[in-house]
């Protein structure tokens, strides 16, 4: 098994090294940035007409469209966001809940507010889906105290 | 000490190891390193005092940092990383299983980036979303533009994951995602994902992703996953989104999940459905929502929203309600709504009230409240009225350091009473020459 990962993690290096050769021959990229300064919430959509207007930042951005955003066009968010606005809420292993991260700004539409130990019960029962995004595979250690 | 040290290392080892291998690989390749090297960051210290049902005092402090590193030697290489690490001032158990101490590595990799055609190399460990892939892997993720619309992503390593099963032996995941795009009408990506744990196959999955704007004010969003392994569709999830009409939007959801083959992969047994237990493990699921948006004016909007969940086995449940929200940015930000959850037995039933208010005084001061409230149909440990009401101030003590404490207080089925005090420091740094303003999300 372990010469099966050496040989799959070779055969990996192999493109990304050529990808890095034939990068390093293009000139050096700057630091990806908007142009401008936005101010929040990004509107995209009053200077862009294209794809990036539907980045628009609505209310419903965060809790219903940015994950398709991000499925295909990740590198657009970096544009805007360092990588651990992404970390704030998509936990490897949390213990603070983003809510009580950023109880200075309640406008934003962060999970899991007030007692959602017990509401859970039923949100996870009604739609178990809706968990699994976040829970399936990273951040359920505290789960398993009482799902064993 | 010396356990905790081995168990530290332990933990951060797949990382280091693969730091050190992007450093390895990258660096000889790399020019001179030069001094223009810019370092920007942020720490964010939380103290959090709290009581456990059985009347322990937790005191847990947690130091999260994350920053970056441009220019490194060449301005097309930086490095990223974000972590915490946490201990209990009161020596109790606060970060799960008796554990007083707790840390974890975010993220942590170097990045090689090209001018053109949107190409990276990213190489430690990495957070990938390419389609059916949501994952942390330890390893290398890397894109690129190709000519005439398509674009290409590979990642490859082993995989971040909590919880079980935690099979011994090797664990690799690898996916690839293809793409193609006009850049005002659709973009369309097929993506394939496999992860293997000790030989065996624990995911093999396919999905279509697509974004399609067939004319001005119409987009529809979604995608499909195909669980390989399991042989069955896991999901189709699709969105359409309809305005601005003047000061009206619309957008209407539409899924269907198949449990069999949804939650296959999950590494927690609490998505281990068993038959006769409360989730039916041949569970399939229609989803259908509608939300209105309507712009009152620049600082009014209101919004309402129904959701239906249609079962195959269980009986239905329907979640439905109303926002109303006032913004005037940087100085206030105000909102009230009312939703029920309206599940097939009254155990499955809620009600939940919210209204916060957040406003910024003598240009430094941010007072925020926060009000939450859950009445449920049926009574949990004889409670029905669960509530919270926190407070919160962050004074911005310098350009780039902040000081903020809030108090919740709270009444639910666990507690009588229960209060949490939380305070945190945030200060935001940059060194080098070429340091420029820190990106949004702090």
């Amino acid at each position: 098994m372990r010469t099966q990962t050496i040989r799959f993690a070779a055969l990996l290096l192999i493109p990304v090294l050529a990808a890095a050769f034939l990068l390093s021959s293009v000139a050096a990229a700057a630091e990806m940035k908007h142009p401008v300064e936005v101010e929040a919430p990004a509107i995209c959509s009053q200077c862009h007409e294209d794809w990036r207007a539907s980045l628009d930042h609505t209310p419903e951005f965060g809790k219903l469209r940015h994950k398709f955003q991000a499925y295909q066009n990740k590198q657009a968010c970096g544009i805007c966001h360092v990588e651990s606005f992404c970390s704030d809420c998509h936990a490897h292993k949390e213990f603070l809940k983003p809510s009580d991260k950023f109880k200075d700004e309640p406008q934003r539409d962060l999970p899991h507010r007030g007692d959602y130990i017990n509401q859970h019960k039923i949100d996870g029962k009604i739609n178990p889906a809706s968990c699994m995004r976040c829970h399936g595979r990273q951040n359920n250690e505290r789960c398993q105290a009482c799902h064993r | 000490m010396k356990t905790t040290g081995a168990k530290l290392w332990k933990k951060v080892r797949g990382s280091a190891v693969c730091l050190g291998t992007a450093a390895a690989l990258l660096l000889p390749s790399m020019p001179s390193i030069a001094v223009a090297a810019s370092l920007t960051g942020n720490s964010n210290t939380y103290v959090l005092s709290r009581q456990t049902a059985d009347d322990t005092n937790l005191l847990p402090l947690y130091e999260y940092l994350d920053f970056a590193v441009q220019d490194l030697g060449t301005e097309s290489l930086s490095a990223h990383f974000g972590g915490w690490l946490g201990f209990d001032l009161n020596n109790n158990s606060s970060f799960g299983n008796g554990e007083k101490t707790g840390n974890d590595l975010q993220y942590g990799y170097l990045s090689y980036r090209a001018k053109a055609n949107n190409a990276v190399v990213n190489l430690g460990r990495v957070m990938v979303f390419e389609g059916v892939a949501a994952e942390r892997v330890d390893g290398i993720y890397a894109r690129t533009d190709i000519k005439g619309g398509f674009g290409i992503s590979v990642f490859g390593g082993a995989p971040v994951e909590t919880g079980n099963p935690d099979l011994p032996g090797n664990n690799v995941i690898y996916g690839a995602r293809i793409s193609h795009q006009n850049a005002g009408t659709y973009a369309i990506g097929l993506s394939y994902l496999k992860e293997d744990k000790d030989s065996n196959t624990f995911r093999e999955e396919e999905g279509v992703d697509l974004w399609f704007k067939p004319m001005n004010k119409v987009e529809v969003m979604g995608r499909s996953s195909y669980n390989a392994e399991t042989k069955g569709w896991m999901e189709h999830s699709y969105y359409l989104i309809l305005g601005p009409f003047d000061k009206l939007r619309f957008n209407t959801e539409a899924s269907w999940i198949n449990y069999a083959d949804y939650f296959q992969g999950a590494t927690s047994s609490v998505f281990q459905f068993q038959p006769g237990g409360p989730i039916d493990p041949n569970e399939k699921v229609n989803i259908l929502g509608e939300e209105v948006f309507y712009t009152i004016n620049n600082n009014w909007a209101a919004s309402v929203d129904y959701k239906i969940y249609d079962y195959t086995i269980a009986g239905n449940a329907s979640y439905y309600g109303a926002k109303v929200t006032y913004s005037k940015p940087k100085v206030y930000n105000a909102g009230a709504s009312v939703h029920r959850m309206d599940g097939e037995t009254d155990r499955l039933k809620y009600d939940e009230y919210r209204v916060y208010a957040s406003m910024k005084m003598m240009e430094k001061l941010v007072l925020s409240i926060d009000l939450f409230d859950v009445k449920y149909k049926e009574a949990i440990n004889n409670v029905t009225n669960a509530y919270s009401a926190s407070v919160d101030a962050s004074y911005e003590l310098m350009e780039r350091l902040k000081l903020g404490v809030d108090v919740e207080y709270s009444k639910n089925p666990d507690f009588d009473k229960e209060v949490r005090l939380l305070a945190k420091v945030s200060y935001g740094f940059e060194l080098g020459g070429g340091a420029t303003k820190p990106k949004e999300g702090k």
